[in-house]
Parts: structure tokens; C-alpha cells; sequence
């Protein structure tokens, strides 16, 4: 018993890597079932596509490389929706990382939807700072981003046009890898200014934003790589994620039954009189 | 000198952190304008902090060379590739430094190259040894320990389709347990760290608390 | 040699088998892009080294990423801010600069000055006028925080978990909410001593913690699993071509 408990930690690393590498490479297919604080935020971009369709959106990157694979796939998804209904967006980015990850993302799906850098989106880079970047929003967006990305006054963007502030915009979106939802943009941000606001976030983060679901301080939430593939689902355009599902689902039956094996090894020991 | 080193810090503290909390009260377009002067000023004394860091950390790494420790050539590889990531930055695709940042060229190159892919490949690591840990530690020695488990569990499957594919009752077992004793608990653990850090802050801004200061007498 | 020599030399060897294979075979160009994956593959799996234990091949990727990460950070805050903010409304150079926008230069003075003061923190002499740099951000920010964490996370908080009951599921759920909650901070309460009723409370408190500690875990592992699949996928699609 004390063997099976005390194997080579690389052997569970095998496991783990043919755990996602196998259903990476066979298709095993699983039905996706978006919950309900993900079909919350794909409700809210419906209707204000329908009741708020002249002001623009905005949407915040405030992720780093470390969390690529779980916040550009939500990425991709959140801009397609936005994208296909014809909404305007404009795009900040709160953590430094995060310029050079969203904005080939932006740009290439803007192709794809045909949408015209200034008329219809706009990069506005990023500005350190943290909650400062969303109190100073708040009051100002130009005092905040003078120029876009490319060096461009915000004034002469058309798809800023009237927009002062962040009461302007229709609806907010942060893409969080840290607390920049529950930190930064819920207390300096939506307190004050009462937007509607959702977001995706790291799967490990978003446990900590329940609150904020019933308090209706946050309208809904993508938790993580599932979060994505449900958004995936809702917009019927299967990408990295839902693929991400297959893999995702047997690694964890894999860690599920190392944990009922570790317990059974230790309750036999136990009743044995050993230790474990 | 006490009086430039420890006193005018407080009092710089106390006066911008009264007048912070203060105008949040007052609609007066005056306030108003004191704030966004105060997220201004907040934003760009932040970039400079950047640099504060890149310089502690090529300091570490300059003394690491200089007195030869340990593992000294790893230091050097910092400041080569520091100083080739750099140079790309200045050229900036052949626009130069004062101008927009270019999206294209060397300098996103080797962001995507290297930046994106060690740094996920760093984070992701971890999944091989929380599934070690979890196999060797995991157990259900008390009641307490066992509610950890079964809730995790119960999560681990109803977050992914394969509990949807086993059965409807995991994945609305799991959005139960994160709506109801999960979203109580976490609600009660914000509000705790909340009135922690209002309580924080009133020690900041009334001196008690000066760590931020730094040690020394002076 | 050891065996953990052999074992280097035999993965760095496979790695360029592999990759002329790719290249010869036309799976991988040999343009920037295609450069741009192999190395991507090399940091990835000199990073995955580590999983075998920790070796000279893992260090090298390491320090080779923290020297880039530096240098890009550095660039992103120049472009964006002490160029693309400060500087050029100061000086009015480069094309922000000739466009005419930017802040009043007399309006940046005071929070360049608190920027610059930061920096005397490397001078023995000079180090403590960076405390008063600090004093303004720590006090700012205290300031700043006080009234909204205690609208946001206190007010905004416990207004949802005073909603009216009904005799219905919806009902039942609130009124957990609300023993979960209170349960939880008289848990965290430890002025009074935990024992009777109160013990009783923070009890209850503690196994709402542990499916809130629970769900947290299950969530971790997901998340990590999550990145180890986008690694894992780009090994086999964008480097190998084998999905």
C-alpha cells in the first residue's frame, strides 16, 4: 500500500499528459450545456444590440501570457458576438501584457466581420495604474487614453464620438486573469457609475465573483476555459475551447480517480492500523 | 531631518488620503476635478514604479555577475536577452522610440515567441504537481476535510461536459453549491477582508500604520 | 558524463531531428513564423524539462524569459505612458506630440516630480525622498478605497443577503445565503470565544468555508489543466501538425 501511495510523482505526470494529449487526438465527443452565468452575459450583449445599439462597448484585457489558453479563447468569442451583431468596441487593456496578445485578436476579427478601424473599433492600448485607470475612466476617457494605440487622438475617432466618460458606454466587459473585476472595476468603476458589467475571467478566480452575480453588481460571468466553450456553444462557432473540452474532461476524471484511489489506500491502512 | 524623513511622508499620507476619502462625499464639480487630478497623477507615479522594478531586478542580477555566485551565467543571460529584447524595443520595427508602438517586427516576435509561450508553459506546470499533491494529501481525515472533497469533486465534474454526460443532477448539484454555500461563504470572506483593509487604510492614513515608510531611523 | 547528461544531450539531439524533419517536410516554413513556433516549441518543452528535475536546459529558458519579460514590460510602459503620456506632452515630439493631444505639461509637473522622487530609492544619500512618493500613493489609494469597498463590498453586499424570503426554492436558498454569511463572519469573529451557540455558528460557518475551499480547488485544478491543454495542443497542432 505504502508503494501505490509513494510512486514517482513522473508517473502521474504521464498520466496526466496522455489524459489531455490521447483526446486531443481522438475525438470524443460531449455535449455542452451553457450555465447560467454565461447565457446571462450572452443575453445582455442581445439586447443591448436591440435597445442600446449607438453607444459603443467597452471592453477591457486585463490578462498576461501566463493565462493564454484560458483567456484568449473567451476572448475570440465575446469579440465574434460582439462583432456579429454590429456592436462598436473599444478596447483597453489594464495589464501590460495584454497589448500585444489582444490586439492581433481585435484586428483579425475585425477583418472577419468587416468592421473599420475608428469607425467601428478602436485600440486604445495600455495605461498603468490599475484602479487609478478605472477611476480616471470614470471621469474622463480622454484624460485617461489621449491618443489610440497608433498614436491617434481619441477625439478624431469616430467611434468615440460622445463618449466622455463610462456612463457612455452601453455595457463593460473586463477579461480578468487577476482581481481587476472585483478590485478595480466593481468598486472604482460600477459602484459609482452603475453600467452594465460582466466578465470572463481565470477559472481560478471565478469562484470569488458569486457574490457579485446575486448582488447584480456583475451581470454574468466566464469562468475559464468551460466558461469559453459555452460561449462557444451559444454563438454556434466551436473554436479552441469546446476542442479544449475533450481533454479537459478526462483530466479531470484522471485527478478524480487518483483521489478516490489516495482515500482508498489511506481508509485501508487505516482500518489496518497503519499509516498512510 | 526626522522631520523630512519620517514626518512629511505622514503628513503628505494624511493630507492626500483625508482629502481621497473626502471627495468622494462632495458632488461639487471642484471635487470631482481633485479626483481625477489624484487617478491622473496615481497612473503615471505607477509607470514610473516600472521602472523602479526593472532596475531592482537588473541590480539582483548585476551583483549575482559581479561577485560570482552561484549560477552567475544565468545572470548573464538575463541581461543578454534583456538587451536584445531592448534593442528591438528602441528600433520598434525601424520607427524609433518616439513614436506609436509599432504591432508588427522583431520586438512582437519574440514577445509571441518566448513571452507568451514560456509564461504559459511556467503557469501551466503547476497542473502536474496539483494533481501529484492532490493524490498524496487529499484525504478525508475529518468531517471538514471530507465536505472539501466531495464539493470539490462534485465541481471538478459538473464544471466540464463529462457531468452533464454522466448525469443532469452534477452540473446543477455543482451551480447549486457556487450559487448558494459557496457565493455565502466567499460573501462572507469579502466582507471580512473588506472592513481588514477600511481598517488598513484608517491606520495608513492616521500613522499608525507606516511600514510602507521602509526600516531605518532616518 | 551522467546519466542526466546523456539524457540532455539526447533531447536537445531529438529536438533538431524533429525539427529538420519538419522543415525538410515542408510541415514547418523556414520564415520568421516558422522560426517563431520551433522556438516556441524549444522554451516549451525546456520549461517541461523541470518536470524531470531541475536542469541546466530549464534555467536557460528561465532566465532567457525573465531578461525578455523585462524588456518588454519596459517597452509597453514607454510607448504607452512615459512617451506616449508624459513625454510628449511635454516636449511635443513625435507624431502625438505634433497632433496636439496629450495633457497640460503644468498639470503632469507634480506627479512626474513624485515619479522621479521614486526613483531615489537606489541612493543611499538621497533614498528617503521616495518615501514621500510613497505616502502618496499609499495614502491616495486608502483614501480612495475607504468609501467604496464599504459601499461596494459591504452595503452592495448586504443588501442582496437581507432579500425578502419566500416559501419557495428561490426562498429557501436566500435564507442559506444568510446563515452562510453570518455563520461565516462569526467564524472569522474571534473576540468571543467559540463555544455554546456561538461555537455552534462558527461550526456551521466552517463547512460553508469547506464547500467554498472545495469549489475554489476544483476550479484551481481546472484552471491549470486548462493551460497545460493550450500548451499540450500547440506542441501537437501549431508545432508537430499531428491534430
Amino acid at each position: 500500500m505504502d508503494r501505490l501511495i509513494n510512486i514517482d510523482r513522473r508517473i502521474i505526470f504521464i498520466f496526466i499528459f496522455l489524459g489531455i494529449a490521447i483526446p486531443l487526438l481522438v475525438d470524443i465527443p460531449l455535449p455542452i450545456k451553457p450555465t447560467p452565468t454565461v447565457r446571462s452575459v450572452y443575453d445582455e450583449i442581445e439586447r443591448i444590440s436591440v435597445e442600446d445599439a449607438d453607444r459603443p462597448v467597452l471592453v477591457s484585457f486585463s490578462y498576461g501570457a501566463s493565462t493564454v489558453p484560458e483567456m484568449v479563447p473567451m476572448t475570440r468569442a465575446i469579440l465574434r458576438h460582439l462583432f456579429s451583431r454590429g456592436r462598436k468596441v473599444v478596447g483597453i487593456c489594464l495589464w501590460p501584457e495584454a497589448v500585444g496578445i489582444a490586439q492581433p485578436i481585435m484586428d483579425e476579427l475585425a477583418v472577419e466581420f468587416g468592421m473599420e478601424y475608428g469607425a467601428d473599433y478602436a485600440f486604445l492600448g495600455y495605461k498603468p495604474g490599475n484602479l487609478a485607470v478605472v477611476l480616471n475612466l470614470g471621469q474622463s476617457l480622454a484624460g485617461t487614453f489621449p491618443f489610440d494605440a497608433a498614436g491617434t487622438p481619441v477625439g478624431e475617432l469616430a467611434v468615440l464620438k460622445g463618449v466622455r466618460n463610462l456612463k457612455d458606454f452601453s455595457f463593460v466587459f473586463d477579461f480578468a486573469a487577476g482581481d481587476s473585476m472585483e478590485f478595480w472595476w466593481i468598486p472604482f468603476g460600477q459602484e459609482k457609475h452603475r453600467f452594465p458589467f460582466a466578465g470572463g475571467c481565470t477559472a481560478v478566480m471565478a469562484p470569488d465573483l458569486y457574490p457579485f452575480l446575486q448582488s447584480k453588481q456583475l451581470v454574468g460571468l466566464l469562468g475559464g476555459l468551460a466558461g469559453a466553450a459555452e460561449y462557444e456553444t451559444l454563438i454556434e462557432a466551436p473554436g479552441s475551447a469546446t476542442a479544449g473540452m475533450e481533454p479537459q474532461s478526462v483530466s479531470h476524471l484522471i485527478i478524480i480517480l487518483f483521489i478516490v484511489l489516495g482515500n482508498g489506500v489511506y481508509f485501508t491502512t487505516r482500518r489496518r492500523g497503519g499509516k498512510a | 531631518m526626522l522631520f523630512m524623513t519620517r514626518t512629511l511622508p505622514f503628513l503628505f499620507c494624511f493630507a492626500f488620503g483625508m482629502t481621497g476619502f473626502a471627495i468622494y462625499y462632495v458632488p461639487h464639480e471642484w471635487a470631482q476635478s481633485v479626483e481625477r487630478e489624484f487617478a491622473l497623477w496615481l497612473r503615471l507615479v505607477y509607470a514610473f514604479a516600472y521602472i523602479l522594478g526593472l532596475v531592482s531586478l537588473l541590480s539582483l542580477h548585476w551583483s549575482k555577475i559581479r561577485q560570482r555566485q552561484a549560477g552567475w551565467a544565468y545572470s548573464l543571460i538575463v541581461y543578454i536577452s534583456f538587451g536584445v529584447m531592448f534593442l528591438f524595443v528602441v528600433y520598434n520595427d525601424g520607427n524609433g522610440p518616439f513614436t506609436s508602438q509599432a504591432t508588427t517586427g522583431p520586438y512582437q516576435w519574440m514577445f509571441t515567441s518566448i513571452h507568451v509561450a514560456s509564461s504559459a508553459t511556467m503557469f501551466s506546470m503547476l497542473a502536474f504537481y496539483i494533481s501529484s499533491a492532490a493524490y498524496r494529501t487529499f484525504r478525508a481525515r475529518t468531517p471538514e476535510a471530507a465536505i472539501l472533497l466531495v464539493s470539490a469533486i462534485i465541481v471538478m465534474l459538473g464544471r466540464v461536459p463529462i457531468g452533464a454526460y454522466i448525469s443532469d443532477v452534477i452540473p446543477d448539484t455543482m451551480q447549486w453549491l457556487m450559487s448558494v454555500p459557496n457565493m455565502a461563504a466567499k460573501r462572507g470572506i469579502l466582507m471580512g477582508v473588506s472592513l481588514g483593509a477600511i481598517a488598513t487604510s484608517l491606520r495608513i492614513i492616521f500613522g499608525i500604520e507606516r511600514s510602507y515608510l521602509g526600516g531605518g531611523g532616518d | 558524463m551522467t546519466k542526466d547528461s546523456y539524457v540532455l544531450i539526447g533531447f536537445l539531439g531529438l529536438f533538431a531531428v524533429a525539427n529538420a524533419s519538419l522543415v525538410a517536410s515542408g510541415v514547418l516554413a523556414l520564415d520568421w513564423d516558422g522560426i517563431g513556433v520551433i522556438v516556441a516549441a524549444g522554451c516549451t518543452l525546456a520549461l517541461y524539462s523541470f518536470l524531470y528535475k531541475d536542469n541546466p536546459l530549464f534555467k536557460f529558458a528561465e532566465h532567457v524569459y525573465v531578461g525578455v519579460a523585462a524588456a518588454y514590460i519596459f517597452g509597453i510602459t514607454w510607448y504607452n505612458s512615459l512617451y506616449g503620456e508624459i513625454l510628449v506632452s511635454y516636449f511635443d515630439i513625435g507624431a502625438e506630440g505634433a497632433s496636439g493631444g496629450g495633457h497640460n505639461p503644468w498639470v503632469l509637473l507634480f506627479p512626474t516630480l513624485l515619479g522621479l522622487l521614486m526613483l531615489t530609492r537606489f541612493s543611499s544619500k538621497f533614498g528617503w525622498l521616495s518615501r514621500i512618493s510613497f505616502a502618496f500613493v499609499v495614502g491616495v489609494g486608502a483614501g480612495l478605497t475607504i468609501p467604496r469597498y464599504m459601499s461596494s463590498f459591504l452595503l452592495g453586499q448586504v443588501e442582496p443577503s437581507l432579500a425578502p424570503l419566500s416559501m419557495s426554492w428561490a426562498g429557501l436558498n436566500l435564507l442559506l445565503v444568510l446563515i452562510g454569511v453570518i455563520t461565516v463572519l462569526v467564524y472569522f469573529f474571534f473576540s468571543v470565544e467559540h463555544t455554546g451557540t456561538v461555537g455552534h455558528a462558527a461550526r456551521l460557518g466552517i463547512w460553508f468555508l469547506m464547500v467554498s475551499f472545495g469549489a475554489s480547488f476544483g476550479y484551481t485544478i481546472m484552471a491549470r489543466l486548462s493551460l497545460l491543454i493550450g500548451r499540450i495542443s500547440f506542441l501537437l497542432d501549431d508545432w508537430l501538425h499531428v491534430m
